[in-house]
């Protein structure tokens, strides 16, 4: 199959668990898959990021496995745990077996090459706690891991990534190296809260997310809420986009577009109009000072969007 | 690796794009996967493995559309009136190349001139370039479709340089020239004075010969005919020239563009701020920009510093679970160090205020590592600007400030009266006052005793002179009685200097 086709077939299968998309996100995904690389996605909050990768997990039928970052995170939640507490009742247990296993040795050197003889079971992956990149590595089928807000945690995190990033692999001292089982797909979001690391960088795809255009924002939207009226739609597109050319604290992301189609859904509008628009603006703006400043625009923000629909 | 994706990436590297050798290769293996066949596909595919940031993206995006341009050779504009054309007027069943690409909507544009990558189907984004070349070809339309006729035995490829012209066909004239470019390392090009030699080599390439005989052959002749057709052919030539000479100078912005830039931007990073020109102040902010972004990322991480002594219980416990509770690996409670308060006191008078303009300008673009910084302005009294600066731009904050506060004679005890009532009391151990001045106080009180107070309980003082050491203590300076109450006092005259500043603020701050 030709890529461009392999492309397409990518924003299809998208579009139908209901993520629409375009080409340069399904370039990636296709991308990724070929030649097995994590893709860091940035873009805006609320542009879709983390729900790429729930559609591409949805898309492929694997599983999702999320890593949540934040400040502090570290090994212990990130990869793996030893089970201590059932570690510690294995050694109890053991004690009290010592005597019947040691049966018929004698002195300390034949006990313990007699204790030998067991594998050293006590580090073995039966003590394991699989955290989620762990469990990314051990899925039999591949799975989606998605490495959330990665700018959250800290740089000695971001560093011990590198090696899962690039070869899929991770050093667990006491059992040797752990290959993925099947290379899984990896997402790393970010907000662009600090700068990521070049090493980091340069190990992932770069995928850039910006705010949709008024076309694929009304995909976007009837794909996500299918009740919302055509010419409603239109105009509440419209509105958004004239709202994300003003000078705002923050400007509606997709999901808050969606949101507001919702709304204006349950209060049976059918057009727009500025008292409307006035009612439910908390839905698509979440900072008094931005109401206050849109304010004076709503009507003439209205009135361009329902000429532009029709 | 093909030789077109190592050239492209040597293109972006000009532009600005950080492409590490790891990203060339996975460029490489991209290449191989997505093939050179869809424009599109192959643009987004390449921007997600060498473009890592927002910035680069759009410079990527840019030297894409340059470098996959094939569309300059335009037939000459000049032939659609020229005398030897309208007689040639047969063969308008055959439709030319160039006749499909006309009504194609800016995508077909690329069929006609892409050697290397043929056969490209969908090239919706590149569209601008080759939709002029489109543009341009309807216009000579009926003159060359009377020409094409010959397009056809000389297909693209063909030896003669004159058939080609006369022919009108662009495709072959493009590869020719591709061609010869490539057979003069024109990729080489460094220097914008190499332009002449690398026309003239990339002509003579291209048979430049055979159109000068063909010149001398029908002027030899004699007759009225054979003066025309000299004529037609001789400005055949001088079309050809032309375009040659478009190409090189692309060629030349592609793989040279920042080089100059970038020599620019390091003289100017040195020279003294007070003589920079107007012109260079465009340049100089971007610098500023850029010196910042950098200080932002080496600091945007949060330190740690590690308080010996003092036991974590808790973290303690919770990480010698595995030694069967034994406290045997111990964790010392650490903090993390703070971003400084800075406050900064400026001389806006005179001389002064350009260097003014320029720390106020460092020290906002690093609002995200920096969030703390405060601004006063002098010359006789002193003013707090710093909401002037959160509210208004850069730019519009500095002009205002110099206009409230610039100008008058400075006053060096009055500004840190001023200073003393207004801020005194939020001078705290976090704080990093900088004092930016020449410390020339008009023979007035220069009020010392302040600037100690100041100094106890900041936790440092750095005074910023511009003048050079020397002249400190000359004439009305009074630098000799201030520097005692500074921890640091230095000459900061040029962009280096200041970034070496706030460099060492970022670094060691508590």
């Amino acid at each position: 199959m030709k890529p461009e086709d392999e492309i397409q077939a990518v924003r299809e299968g998208f579009a139908k668990g209901g993520y629409i998309c375009d080409k340069q996100i399904a370039t990636s995904i296709f991308l990724s898959r070929k030649l097995g690389k994590p893709i860091l996605v940035e873009g805006p909050p609320g542009v879709g990021k983390t729900e790429l990768a729930k559609a591409t997990a949805e898309y492929l039928g694997q599983e999702l496995i999320r890593l949540q970052c934040y400040e502090g995170v570290d090994e212990a939640k990130a990869l793996y745990e030893w089970k201590y507490g059932k570690q510690l009742l294995y050694t109890q247990v053991l004690k009290e077996k010592l005597g019947d296993l040691m049966e018929g040795t004698v002195g300390l050197k034949q006990s313990m090459d007699r204790l030998h003889e067991f594998d050293d079971t006590f580090f073995s992956t039966e003590f394991l706690e699989p955290r989620p990149l762990l469990k990314a590595l051990w899925s039999e089928k591949g799975a989606v891991l998605l490495i959330d807000e990665i700018d959250k945690s800290d740089d000695e995190f971001e560093a011990f990534l590198l090696e899962l990033l690039s070869d899929y692999q991770i050093s667990v001292p006491e059992l040797g190296t752990i290959k993925a089982k099947s290379t899984p797909i990896v997402f790393l979001t970010s907000n662009n809260s600090r700068e990521i690391g070049d090493a980091l960088k340069r190990r992932c795809l770069h995928l850039y997310i910006p705010f949709p255009d008024s076309k694929l924002e009304n995909d976007i939207i009837k794909a996500r809420v299918p009740d919302v009226e055509e010419g409603l739609r239109k105009q509440l597109v419209a509105f958004v986009q004239g709202l994300r050319t003003l000078e705002l604290k923050k400007h509606p992301s997709v999901s808050e577009t969606i949101d507001w189609a919702r709304t204006l859904v349950l209060l049976h509008a059918e057009t727009l109009d500025a008292e409307l628009v006035r009612d439910t603006l908390n839905v698509l703006l979440k900072f008094q000072d931005d109401i206050e400043n849109v304010d004076g625009e709503i009507n003439a923000l209205t009135t361009q969007a329902q000429k532009a629909s029709a | 690796m093909s030789e077109v994706l190592t050239e492209f990436i040597r293109a972006l590297r000009a532009a600005d794009v950080r492409v590490s050798i790891s990203e060339s290769i996975d460029a490489g293996r991209t290449v191989e996967l997505v093939g050179f066949d869809n424009r599109q596909v192959l643009k987004h595919s390449l921007g997600q493995v060498l473009a890592k940031t927002e910035e680069e993206k759009l410079s990527f995006d840019e030297t894409f559309d340059k470098f996959f341009a094939f569309d300059q050779f335009k037939p000459p504009p000049k032939r659609e009136d020229g005398p030897g054309q309208a007689k040639d007027g047969e063969g308008e069943g055959e439709k030319s190349e160039s006749g499909q690409d006309a009504p194609s909507d800016g995508e077909g544009g690329e069929e006609g001139g892409a050697p290397s990558m043929p056969g490209q189907s969908s090239g919706g984004d590149g569209g601008a370039p080759q939709g002029a070349q489109s543009g341009g070809k309807p216009g000579g339309g009926p003159v060359n479709e009377g020409d094409v006729r010959q397009a056809g035995p000389n297909a693209p490829g063909g030896q003669n340089l004159l058939e080609m012209l006369e022919a009108g066909d662009a495709a072959a004239l493009q590869m020719a020239l591709a061609e010869a470019a490539r057979r003069t390392q024109l990729n080489r090009i460094r220097l914008f004075t190499q332009r002449g030699m690398y026309v003239r080599r990339i002509l003579e390439e291209m048979g430049l010969e055979t159109l000068d005989q063909a010149i001398e052959t029908a002027e030899r002749e004699g007759t009225e005919a054979g003066d025309a057709r000299g004529q037609e052919i001789r400005e055949m030539r001088d079309g050809l020239r032309a375009q040659v000479r478009d190409y090189v100078e692309q060629q030349l912005e592609l793989y040279t563009a920042n080089a100059g830039k970038r020599l620019r931007e390091e003289v100017l990073s040195q020279v003294r701020l007070s003589n920079v020109d107007h012109r260079d102040a465009k340049v100089i902010r971007q610098l500023v920009k850029k010196m910042a972004k950098k200080l932002i990322a080496l600091n945007s991480r949060r330190k740690k510093r590690t308080l010996r002594g003092q036991l974590d219980v808790r973290k303690t416990i919770r990480k010698n679970i595995e030694y069967d509770g034994l406290l045997f690996d111990i964790v010392w409670k650490s903090e993390k160090v703070d971003r400084p308060k800075v406050m900064a006191i400026c001389d806006v008078s005179g001389s002064v205020a350009q260097y003014t303009r320029f720390l106020l300008m460092f020290l906002y673009s690093l609002s995200e590592v920096l969030p703390q910084v405060r601004a006063f302005a002098f010359s006789g009294r002193l003013g707090e600007v710093t909401d002037l600066f959160e509210k208004e731009g850069i730019e519009k904050a500095i002009a205002e400030t110099m206009h409230v506060h610039g100008g008058g004679a400075t006053d060096y005890g009055m500004a840190l009266e001023d200073f003393a009532d207004l801020a005194l009391d939020d001078v705290d151990h976090h704080t990093t006052v900088i004092m930016l001045g020449d410390g020339r106080s008009n023979n007035a009180n220069p009020r010392a005793d302040i600037l100690d107070k100041i100094h106890d309980r900041a936790r440092r003082v750095i005074w910023l002179n511009p003048e050079p050491k020397s002249l400190w203590n000359t004439g009305d300076s009074v630098m000799r009685s201030f520097t005692p109450h500074c921890d640091r006092a230095q000459t900061c005259a040029s962009l280096k200097d200041l970034e070496r500043v706030v460099s060492e603020l970022l670094r060691t701050a508590v």
